[in-house]
C-alpha cells in the first residue's frame, strides 16, 4: 500500500534528527564497506598483475628435473611438445611466456644475496614494462646476453651501480657448480616481497649457466583470457599431459622454490611436471588479501550490530511515541500485518537511502584517493606489491554490501515491529496528555 | 423518536455480559450482567459517573476488547466467534470511531486521514474515493482545510476531520468516547450538532459517552450506568430532556 510508504516517509522527514542520525551511522557503515571492498579488490588486482607478471603466469606449466634422485632442477624439457599440448587443450589461451627458473648466489665485492633468478625474453613480454619501474638504467638492455635486472634494495644490498658486474652462482641441472659474470643494467623500485627474492637476466644466459640446451627452459606461463576459467583449466591440462604420457605432480600450494627440498627426498628420476595457479605460486602472499578481508568483515559486522542495536531502540522509541496512533489504525481496521508492514517499510526506506548515499560517498573516496595516487608505505609494499594503492569499483560487491546492510537493518526491524503489531486497539482510547 | 427504527432488529445487541479486569490478584468488575439492545439510526448517549463502565461497555460493542460473559452481537454478528482478524475486517465495514484525543494520523494531511479507511477497505477507485472525502469535508465545513495537517488545526476543527473519517466507510455504528471532552463546552456541542445532523443525513446509528448535560441533552435517548450496570435506558421525551437540563 502506497500510503503506508508515505506514512513512512513522512515519519522519517518528521523526526529528522533521529533520521539524520541513525541514516548517517548507516550511510557511514555502507561508505566504509564500500571502500574498504574497492581497496580490496584494487590490492587484489594489483597483487594479480604483479605477481603474474613477474614471476607467475595465470597458470604455469612447470616442473623438475632429477639426473638422480637427489638432485632437482627446476626445468622443463622440450617446452615446445608442452606448448602444443597446450595449445591444443586451451585453444583460448592469450599468451605464453617461456621463462627460466633458477635458484642462486650474488656475489658482488661489497657484498651477497640469495634469489630467485627469472630468465626472461625482454622483447616477447611488453607487460613487464608496466610492473616493472626502472628507477635507473634501461629495461631494454636486458635484452642483451650477460646482463641483469636487480631492484633498489638488493642494489643497496651488494652496494652496486649500473654498469657494475656482479657474479651470480649457482647450480647446473647436473649438479655441478657454476658461474657467471653479469652486469648490471636495470635497477628497479621494489614492489614488495617479489623484489627480494627475485631478479631477471636474459633466458638465453640462465640457460647457459644451468648448462640446460633451448629446448629446456624453466616454466611456461599461459596468460589466458577469463581467469574465473583456471579450475576448469587446471582439470583439463591436467588430464591433457596426463593422456600424452606425462608425469604430473599432485598440487601443492605453494612457491616453486619452496619445493626442492620435498622434490629432493622423493624417490625418482627424470621429468615430472608441475601444473601450478598463480595463486598457488603465490600462495606466502595470500594471507594479505585474506587478512584485509577478514579485518574488513569483522569491522563490518561489529558496525553492523551497532546499527542493529541503533534501529531496534529508534523504532522502539518510535513505535512508544506512536502507540495511540498504532491503536487508532487498528482500531479503523487495519490488520496487524499492515502495522507490521508500516514500521518495516520505515526501516527498510531509512536503510534503502542511507545505504544508496553510504555507497555514492565510499565510491566517491576511492575513486579520489585512486585519483590521488597515494604512494604505498615501504613496509605495505611488501605485500601489496605495488608502488601507489589502487581502488577498483567492484560494482557486484558494492550492491551486495548494500543489500546485506539494508536486508539485516530491516531483518532486526521486524523485531520491534512484531510489537507494534500486537499493540492492542483499545490502547487507541487511553489518552495521556 | 424521528430517526430510530425500533421495528428493524437490533444493530447493537449485548446480553448478559460481564467483564471483569484482572490487576494482580484483584479482580475489577467493570461490567455486571448488563443487557442492551440499540437500534438502527438510534442516537444515544451512555451517561455516568467516572468508573461507571462507559468505556468498558463502548470498546465492547466497538469490538476493540472481548467480553469476559455473555454475548456481543454486532450487525448480526457474535463477536466471540470471530477471530482477531475478523474482527479487525467488522471495526473495518461497520464501525467508525471517534476518539475523545481525536487520533488523527499527524504526518497525514485533512484528507489523506479521511481517506485511509478507504484504503483499507480497498472498495473504490481514487476519483469516487476523492469524490466522497471531499463530501464529507464540505459537510464538516473543512473542504477548504483538506490539505492542512491536524497540527495547524484548532481541536474542534480536528474532531469534525476525526467525524468524517468515522463517516467515511458508511458505516452501521459510530462510537465517540467523550468526544467533547477535550473541546470547550461551545465547541463540544456544536460537535454533537454535527454528528447528529450526520445521524439525521446518513442514518448511521450513534452512541457516545459523555459527562457534560449539556452535551447529553442532545441525545435521542441516554443510557444512565452506575458500578457496572445499566441503571436507566430512557427512551427521552422532551419533558425528562428539561429534567437533564435542569439536573
Ligand atoms: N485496563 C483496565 N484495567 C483494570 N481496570 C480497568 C481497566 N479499564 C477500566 N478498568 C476499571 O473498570 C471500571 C470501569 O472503567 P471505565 O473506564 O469503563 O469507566 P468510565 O465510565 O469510562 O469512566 P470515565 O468516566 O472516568 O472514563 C473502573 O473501575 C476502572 O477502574
Ligand atoms: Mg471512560
Amino acid at each position: 500500500m502506497l500510503q503506508l510508504f508515505l506514512i513512512a516517509l513522512r515519519n522519517l522527514a518528521q523526526h529528522s534528527k533521529r533520521t539524520l542520525l541513525l541514516g548517517g551511522a548507516i550511510a557511514g557503515v555502507t561508505a566504509l564497506l564500500v571502500f574498504l571492498q574497492c581497496l580490496s579488490s584494487g590490492i587484489h588486482e594489483t597483487m594479480l598483475e604483479s605477481a603474474t607478471t613477474l614471476s607467475t603466469g595465470h597458470i604455469n606449466v612447470a616442473g623438475f628435473y632429477k639426473v638422480t634422485a637427489g638432485q632437482s632442477a627446476p626445468v622443463v624439457t622440450q617446452y615446445r611438445k608442452l606448448e602444443e599440448v597446450v595449445r591444443r587443450t586451451l585453444p583460448d589461451v592469450e599468451f605464453i611466456a617461456p621463462r627460466g627458473r633458477g635458484w642462486g648466489k650474488l656475489i658482488s665485492d661489497k657484498g651477497s644475496l640469495q634469489a630467485a633468478t627469472g630468465g626472461i625474453d625482454i622483447a616477447q613480454e611488453p607487460g613487464f614494462r608496466r610492473v616493472v619501474r626502472v628507477a635507473q638504467g634501461n629495461l631494454d638492455d636486458l635484452a642483451q646476453p650477460n646482463t641483469i635486472l636487480i631492484f633498489k634494495e638488493q642494489a643497496k644490498k651488494l652496494e652496486v651501480n649500473i654498469g657494475d658486474v656482479i657474479v651470480l652462482s649457482t647450480q647446473t641441472a647436473r649438479g655441478t657448480n657454476n658461474t657467471i659474470d653479469l652486469r648490471v643494467v636495470a635497477i628497479a623500485e621494489d614492489v614488495g616481497f617479489m623484489s627480494m627474492w627475485n631478479v631477471y637476466m636474459p633466458i638465453e644466459s640462465l640457460r647457459r649457466l644451468t648448462q640446460i640446451n633451448d629446448e629446456s627452459t624453466g616454466a611456461l606461463h599461459l596468460y589466458i583470457k577469463d581467469i574465473n576459467q583456471i579450475p576448469r583449466d587446471m582439470d583439463l591440462l591436467r588430464e591433457a599431459f596426463i593422456a600424452a604420457g606425462y608425469k604430473v605432480m599432485d598440487r601443492e600450494a605453494k612457491a616453486f622454490w619452496m619445493k626442492f627440498e620435498s622434490v629432493n627426498r622423493e624417490d625418482w628420476t627424470g621429468q615430472k611436471l608441475d601444473l601450478t595457479t598463480w595463486e598457488e605460486e603465490m600462495s606466502f602472499l595470500k594471507w594479505t588479501v585474506a587478512a584485509i578481508d577478514g579485518l574488513m568483515y569483522i569491522l563490518i559486522v561489529v558496525l553492523l550490530i551497532i546499527i542493529a542495536i541503533g534501529i531496534m531502540n529508534s523504532l522502539w522509541i518510535a513505535i512508544r511515541e506512536r502507540t495511540r496512533e498504532i491503536g487508532t489504525l487498528r482500531a479503523i481496521g487495519m490488520q496487524r500485518r499492515r502495522v507490521l508492514a508500516m514500521f518495516v517499510i520505515e526501516a527498510f526506506t531509512l536503510s534503502v537511502l542511507a545505504t544508496f548515499v553510504g555507497a555514492l560517498i565510499g565510491a566517491a573516496l576511492a575513486g579520489l584517493l585512486n585519483a590521488a595516487q597515494i604512494p604505498v608505505p615501504t613496509g605495505a609494499r611488501m605485500f601489496l606489491l605495488a608502488h601507489t594503492l589502487k581502488f577498483t569499483l567492484d560494482l557486484h560487491g558494492i550492491f551486495n554490501g548494500m543489500a546485506v546492510i539494508t536486508g539485516c537493518t530491516t531483518l532486526i526491524a521486524i523485531i520491534p515491529s512484531i510489537h507494534a503489531a500486537r499493540l492492542k486497539p483499545v490502547t487507541a482510547m487511553q489518552h495521556i496528555g | 423518536m424521528p430517526n430510530a427504527d425500533t421495528s428493524a432488529s437490533p444493530i447493537v445487541s449485548i446480553v448478559n455480559v460481564s467483564k471483569e479486569y484482572t490487576l494482580g490478584e484483584t479482580v475489577v468488575p467493570a461490567l455486571r450482567d448488563i443487557n442492551l439492545s440499540v437500534a438502527p439510526s438510534e442516537f444515544i448517549s451512555i451517561a455516568g459517573p467516572s468508573g461507571s463502565g462507559k468505556t468498558t461497555l463502548l470498546n465492547l460493542i466497538g469490538c476493540v476488547d472481548t467480553a469476559t460473559t455473555g454475548q456481543v452481537i454486532i450487525a448480526g454478528q457474535d463477536t466471540r466467534n470471530l477471530s482477531e482478524r475478523q474482527l479487525t475486517e467488522l471495526r473495518l465495514h461497520t464501525i467508525g470511531f471517534i476518539f475523545q484525543s481525536f487520533n488523527l494520523v499527524p504526518v497525514l494531511s485533512v484528507f489523506e486521514n479521511v481517506e485511509f479507511p478507504l484504503l483499507l477497505q480497498r472498495k473504490l477507485g481514487s476519483a469516487e474515493r476523492k469524490q466522497r472525502v471531499m463530501d464529507l469535508l464540505t459537510k464538516v465545513g473543512l473542504a477548504d482545510r483538506a490539505k492542512h495537517r491536524p497540527s495547524e488545526l484548532s481541536g474542534g476543527q480536528r474532531q469534525r476531520v476525526a467525524i468524517a473519517r468515522a463517516l467515511v466507510t458508511r458505516p452501521k455504528i459510530v462510537l465517540a468516547d467523550e468526544p467533547t471532552a477535550n473541546l470547550d463546552s461551545k465547541t463540544g456541542e456544536n460537535i454533537i450538532d454535527l454528528m447528529k445532523e450526520m445521524n439525521q443525513i446518513e442514518k448511521t446509528t450513534f452512541i457516545f459517552s459523555t459527562h457534560d448535560a449539556k452535551v447529553m441533552a442532545h441525545a435521542n435517548s441516554i443510557i444512565r450506568m452506575a458500578d457496572g450496570k445499566i441503571v436507566e435506558d430512557a427512551k427521552r421525551s422532551t419533558k425528562s430532556r428539561d429534567q437533564e437540563i435542569r439536573a
